[in-house]
């Protein structure tokens, strides 16, 4: 049975299905907020995150990635349980109540979208791969695409081409918040 | 000694059922062996407080159940499974195990995860909510087990647990055996010699209501390495103690 | 829980999934009591006493609608004919209802019952109590219904015999470890207590108008639930 039809089961109700999505899922996504959260933390997320699945898999399309829907859910989840707890920790920075909110990123967003990226950056290769080069190279460390071109020992417009390439791939890894080892059966 | 019986005795009529029994279990596994109509049943049911003994003193947890009130703080630390244990075909199973579990006094609060537990232990996670008529005696089997595991219970007296339960669930039996055997005293009684030999570290032999032998597995192979009949080690132990006593 | 497929990667070894998974799976697996449970919890201090009280087979929604069907029955009789049958049937049918408060023959997880810290005679008291009322106030209402002129007396008065006889129907199901042995008995005896009064006294409802005889029916009432009261002391060890 694939992930779709144990959604479309979960939405009418049966726990059963709800334990085999589990079983499925849980692993890679303890892995991926691992990163980013102690590992109590991690814990709580996955439970808020399946029990929010359980309440809200009757939202579920599917032509969203199962693996990506649950992501989203488990990403808006951590949110919530950083943001909570933050605001004792922000409380000695005095920051001018115009800034604060605005212009200063949310560290826990930014923590869950470095988490992303490296996740996304992953989906485009292997290390030393062309298209993981040229994100090195390009994006990493900001060079022109013609310093670009002459290290990689390429003509420029295999590079932009390239570098397309890159943009492409990492779009659709942080649309559907898949990687290669959690992505939809 | 989570368990100190002295002298019991329990009569019907002209029938002597127990008849003067002693032992001694503290945490572990203990296991209770015997024929049909030993007696096992019978002292298994007074251990649990649903017949009071004829003469003798039993203690269970550091309590006399004879009063009320240490026989009611018995029962909430107690989990017993009966040879014949019905069910409410209605019910499913978190309903059933969640039931015994209100009737034991569990707090309400912990009562949820409790169930989850203790049916995730017996295996039937993926049955949950199913209707118990629709289980099959094995299951219904584990669904027992778990109501008596579900308050984690100091005392637990399993009578004839494995019945219906293939060969894969019984070691996944003997194996939760001896994890609830860390902190409780679990007293299981039954006819299928092998159960014992694998999980016990206690057994007792009972015959015609009185105990015969009382010592490890080990020691019971050991009795029947003379005579004793039987494909396996245990089973001579078992057959030659039991000739033993009646001749 | 723990058996993953090649594909799946390990969790990280200081996240326990199956923690997680329980909590997951105790709040998707809880009961959750209406309101009428949750009241009776707080009005007996005893969530346990309050599920073991509604899953009281003659509590359940089938048997009540089949009592307020006898009961209607009756009432549109006794507005017909004149005769209280209401309060000759009510009795009867409290009885039947009594009986089937009880264990053995109901109850197939009995012996297990028997080793709860809430104990089955607390059950079964709390379990009568709440039958009998429940009939008692279906059993005013179809009188009230069917009440005409001077039949007060006849409208509360079957209370009493009604106590008598659901006090008898429980002995005899406590002694006889069987609810249907106890609802056959309470019906029975019922049914002779009506026959003899109108053998006696030439109307049917003797039985429940003669005043003389609530003393009687009081007494035997209380020899009864002592009876009750006994049976369920000790559960017997005879389950072979």
């Amino acid at each position: 049975m694939d992930d779709d039809d144990l959604v479309a089961r979960i939405a009418s109700g049966d726990d059963a299905a709800l334990r085999e999505l589990f079983g499925r899922h849980a692993s890679w996504l303890a892995v991926r907020l691992r990163a980013v959260l102690p590992a109590a933390d991690v814990e709580d997320v996955l439970q808020e995150t399946f029990l929010a699945a359980w309440r809200g898999a009757g939202g579920y399309r599917p032509q969203d990635a199962c693996g990506g829907w649950l992501w989203g859910i488990a990403r808006r989840q951590a949110a919530l349980l950083l943001r909570r707890r933050k605001p004792a920790e922000q409380a000695g920075t005095a920051l001018p109540a115009d800034l604060a909110d605005r212009d200063v990123p949310d560290p826990a967003e930014t923590a869950l979208a470095r988490a992303d990226l490296e996740v996304a950056i992953a989906a485009l290769g292997p290390d030393g791969s062309p298209e993981r080069e040229v994100w090195r190279l390009m994006y990493e460390q900001d060079r022109p695409v013609a310093e670009v071109a002459e290290l990689l020992g390429v003509p420029p417009g295999t590079v932009k081409s390239r570098a397309h390439r890159v943009r492409r791939l990492l779009r659709a890894a942080l649309r559907d918040g898949t990687a290669a080892e959690g992505g939809a059966r | 000694m989570n368990v100190e019986i002295t002298d019991l005795t329990r009569r019907f009529g002209r029938n002597q059922a127990v008849d003067g029994v002693s032992l001694q279990a503290g945490p572990g596994v203990f296991g209770l062996l015997g024929p049909n109509g030993a007696g096992k049943t019978t002292l298994l049911r007074m251990m649990a407080t649903v017949i009071p003994p004829t003469t003798g003193h039993l203690r269970l947890l550091g309590r006399d159940p004879g009063a009320y009130g240490p026989r009611r703080e018995v029962r909430r630390r107690l989990g017993y499974l009966p040879q014949n244990l019905g069910y409410y075909p209605g019910f499913t199973v978190a309903e059933f195990v969640e039931y015994f579990a209100l009737l034991k006094e569990m707090p309400a609060a912990r009562v949820p995860a409790a169930v989850a537990t203790a049916v995730e232990r017996v295996d039937l996670g993926g049955r949950a909510k199913a209707k118990l008529r629709t289980l099959s005696g094995g299951m219904l089997r584990r669904v027992g087990i778990a109501q008596a595991i579900v308050n984690e219970p100091e005392l637990l007296l399993l009578d004839e647990p494995t019945a219906g339960l293939d060969p894969e669930q019984r070691v996944n039996f003997r194996a939760l055996l001896r994890d609830l055997g860390q902190r409780a005293t679990v007293v299981v009684s039954t006819h299928l010699v092998e159960d014992v030999g694998a999980a016990c570290s206690q057994v007792a032999l009972m015959d015609q209501g009185k105990i015969v032998f009382d010592a490890t597995p080990d020691e019971l192979t050991a009795r029947g390495t003379e005579q004793g009949t039987g494909d396996a080690p245990l089973e001579r132990g078992y057959t030659a103690v039991l000739a033993a006593a009646r001749s | 829980m723990t058996d993953t497929d090649p594909g799946v990667p390990e969790a990280p070894a200081d996240v326990d999934l199956g923690r997680v998974w329980i909590s997951v799976a105790a709040q998707v697996w809880r009961r959750q009591p209406g309101w009428l449970e949750r009241t009776a919890g707080r009005l007996l201090r005893s969530p346990g006493l309050a599920r073991a009280l509604l899953t009281t087979p003659s509590l359940l929604l089938p048997w009540l609608l089949t009592s307020i069907a006898v009961l209607a029955a009756g009432a549109a009789a006794t507005t017909d004919s004149g005769q209280p049958l209401v309060a000759l049937v009510a009795p009867a049918v409290a009885a039947a209802a009594i009986a089937y408060a009880y264990g053995p023959g109901m109850d197939p997880a009995w012996e297990l019952s028997c080793s709860m810290a809430i104990s089955d005679r607390m059950v079964l008291l709390v379990r009568a109590l709440a039958v009998f009322a429940v009939n008692a106030v279906l059993g005013l209402a179809a009188s009230a219904v069917s009440a005409s002129g001077a039949a007060a007396a006849v409208t509360f008065g079957w209370l009493i015999p009604m106590t008598a006889v659901c006090a008898f129907a429980l002995a005899v199901a406590t002694v006889a470890r069987s609810a249907n042995a106890g609802a056959a008995a309470g019906v029975a005896a019922w049914l002779i207590t009506v026959l003899s009064g109108r053998v006696a006294s030439g109307h049917f409802a003797a039985a429940v108008t003669d005043t003389f005889l609530f003393l009687p029916y009081l007494a035997i009432g209380a020899v009864c639930a002592a009876i009750a009261l006994y049976a369920t002391r000790i559960p017997r060890g005879t389950l072979r």
